[in-house]
């Protein structure tokens, strides 16, 4: 009944919201500044002035890196949902994250330059992110059950946590610093000089999803099916796992692990537009990521001038019981 | 159409033979025969799932084994036994998924996707339907809805694996007349695995019977052989 419109009334809603959700996020804080400041700093920047300072140096990197992180990660959430066929895959449960948390402490820790630059520390975790992508890929031709894989996940992220944990233990003061700061998860580490290669992945990765619309669309119905309708199985699998270790491993990189919103924002959004048609999916996955991740980015701002609470325990106090209400409800 | 000539069927162990077969469009086959005589292995070695241990099965002069992932899906159409239905998936754009293998790698559908899904819909009645989403779908409905799909594949040939199997009396007869139609009037090859005997014969459609002994497909028009004769050489 007319859901199309629907649906295209949802998404207008959403790109509305977006900026108005991205202003409150610029203006929380606990120094409060004006909009002529906001204004000012993107197009006539004095780097005398404290708050445009701010702005450009701090708020600005984190509102970006917010949206980036949110849409990045709930695309990421949707493409291992529907390679998967299971509302409860994501790129944090499936040991993704895991992989690129693991390169990344290798690299951090390892006290070669180069490993610890902001270069070195995006391609270890593209790396690690692409290898245990592979690596629950191949776990998932031997399993058929989805528990079964998500159980897998779920260990190799025990597993690569033990080895952190090793791994913090022999390393220097120097390196286990910058990586305990990593590991907390935060928008904030990001720097205004940063943000042109962020950018750059980020769009790549979100580019490469025009070219596998069709085949999710496809995925939905099984694999033999989707075989049986002319789709290369085979290569699209490797296709969306390389697609989710970019911009998984990206947002990793910069924001450290964040749990949830990979898993909570998909089903959010099948939920909202009751669709399978995955340009929709996809669209209203960046949208409502970037909100969500925002919006608990806020929360964390409003409690910074008394503490210091890192995005991932926000992101998990809202996201652990969503996973609850969807396994209740395949339960009923 | 389909050509098989001294064919050996088979994965893990030769199942049976076949010496010289020929498959016609316009035509609807039955393939019968006792469980595990190979029927779905049949079945999968035509859509090119598992090679013939011996042989190669050719579609129009070529061989299944030549044939690239699109021109088979433009080919050959599969329905399986059971449509479970997708959650948020509605009858129309399951029907779209018809055109994957037309369609360009954007997936949009033009005009000739829309006459073909149209007409679909108005041949099998499924206007009713279409708003629906398939979960929502009985499963009589929802198996109509999978042979439409297939038919909007646009392929010459159709393969059904026990289409029959979970459905009631009245919705296993209307399967088996309607692609008897289909067969004919949109010119369609047509085959069909069924457990079912009596409803094959009740179809007088022309029958693939795995011989029991002599391990050999034999092609048996229709109403050429009784119930009993079919159950001695098949079961």
């Amino acid at each position: 009944m007319g859901s199309k419109t629907n649906n295209k009334l949802v998404i207008v809603i959403l790109v509305t919201l977006l900026p108005i959700i991205a202003f409150i996020h610029l203006s929380s804080g606990t120094i409060s500044i004006g909009f002529s400041d906001f204004y000012s700093a993107l197009t006539n920047f004095d780097a005398q002035s404290t708050n445009q300072l701010i702005i450009k140096e701090f708020r600005f990197p984190r509102l970006i890196m917010g949206i980036i992180a949110g849409g990045g990660l709930s695309v990421a959430g949707l493409l291992m949902q529907t390679l998967f066929n299971n509302p409860l895959a994501g790129p944090n449960i499936l040991g993704i994250n895991s992989g690129a948390s693991l390169f990344v402490a290798f690299s951090l820790m390892s006290g070669v330059p180069f490993f610890s630059s902001d270069f070195g520390t995006i391609i270890s975790a593209l790396l690690g992110a692409f290898a245990f992508g592979l690596l629950i890929l191949a776990f998932s031709m031997v399993v058929k059950s989805n528990v079964s894989l998500l159980l897998i996940g779920i260990m190799l992220g025990s597993f690569t946590g033990a080895f952190v944990s090793i791994l913090q233990a022999v390393s220097n003061p120097e390196d286990l610093k910058m990586f305990i700061m990593w590991a907390m998860g935060s928008l904030q580490q990001v720097e205004f000089s940063q943000l042109p290669i962020i950018f750059i992945f980020f769009l790549i990765g979100l580019l490469s999803c025009l070219f596998v619309v069709k085949s999710l669309n496809t995925l939905v119905l099984g694999e033999n099916q989707a075989l049986m309708l002319g789709i290369q199985v085979k290569y699209i699998r490797i296709f969306l796992i390389a697609i989710t270790a970019i911009l998984t491993g990206l947002i990793t990189a910069f924001c450290g692990p964040i749990a949830f919103v990979g898993l909570a924002v998909p089903n959010i959004v099948k939920l909202l537009f009751k669709t399978q048609s995955h340009r929709t999916l996809l669209i209203g996955s960046l949208l409502v990521g970037s909100i969500f991740l925002l919006i608990c980015d806020i929360f964390v701002q409003l409690a910074e001038s008394t503490i210091h609470i890192p995005i991932n325990a926000i992101t998990s106090i809202i996201g652990a019981p969503f996973v609850i209400i969807i396994v209740l409800k395949r339960l009923v | 159409m389909i050509v098989l000539d001294k064919i050996e069927i088979g994965h893990a162990s030769a199942l049976f033979t076949i010496d010289n077969l020929q498959l016609e469009q316009g035509e609807m086959y039955a393939l019968i025969g006792a469980n595990g005589s190979g029927k779905t292995t049949f079945l999968q070695s035509i859509t090119g799932v598992y090679s013939p241990l011996k042989g190669q099965i050719v579609i129009d002069g070529t061989s299944i084994s030549k044939f690239n992932r699109i021109d088979k899906a433009k080919m050959i159409s599969f329905v399986g036994s059971t449509f479970d239905g997708v959650e948020y998936l509605k009858v129309k754009d399951y029907l779209a998924l018809g055109r994957t293998p037309h369609t360009n790698i954007l997936g949009r559908l033009n005009a000739t996707d829309f006459k073909v899904i149209n007409d679909t819909i108005t041949l099998l009645h499924l206007e009713s339907l279409q708003e629906k989403y398939t979960k929502e779908l009985s499963d009589g409905e929802r198996q109509l809805a999978a042979i439409a799909r297939a038919i909007i594949q646009e392929t010459k040939i159709i393969i059904l694996d026990e289409p029959t199997a979970f459905l009631d009396y009245a919705n296993r007869q209307k399967v088996m007349e309607l692609m008897k139609k289909i067969s004919t009037e949109l010119n369609k090859c047509v085959i069909v695995s069924s457990h079912d005997l009596e409803l094959c014969l009740e179809s007088e459609i022309d029958l693939l019977v795995v011989q029991k002994i002599e391990r050999k497909l034999r092609l048996c028009k229709a109403n050429a052989l009784t119930k009993t004769e079919l159950i001695s050489i098949g079961f």
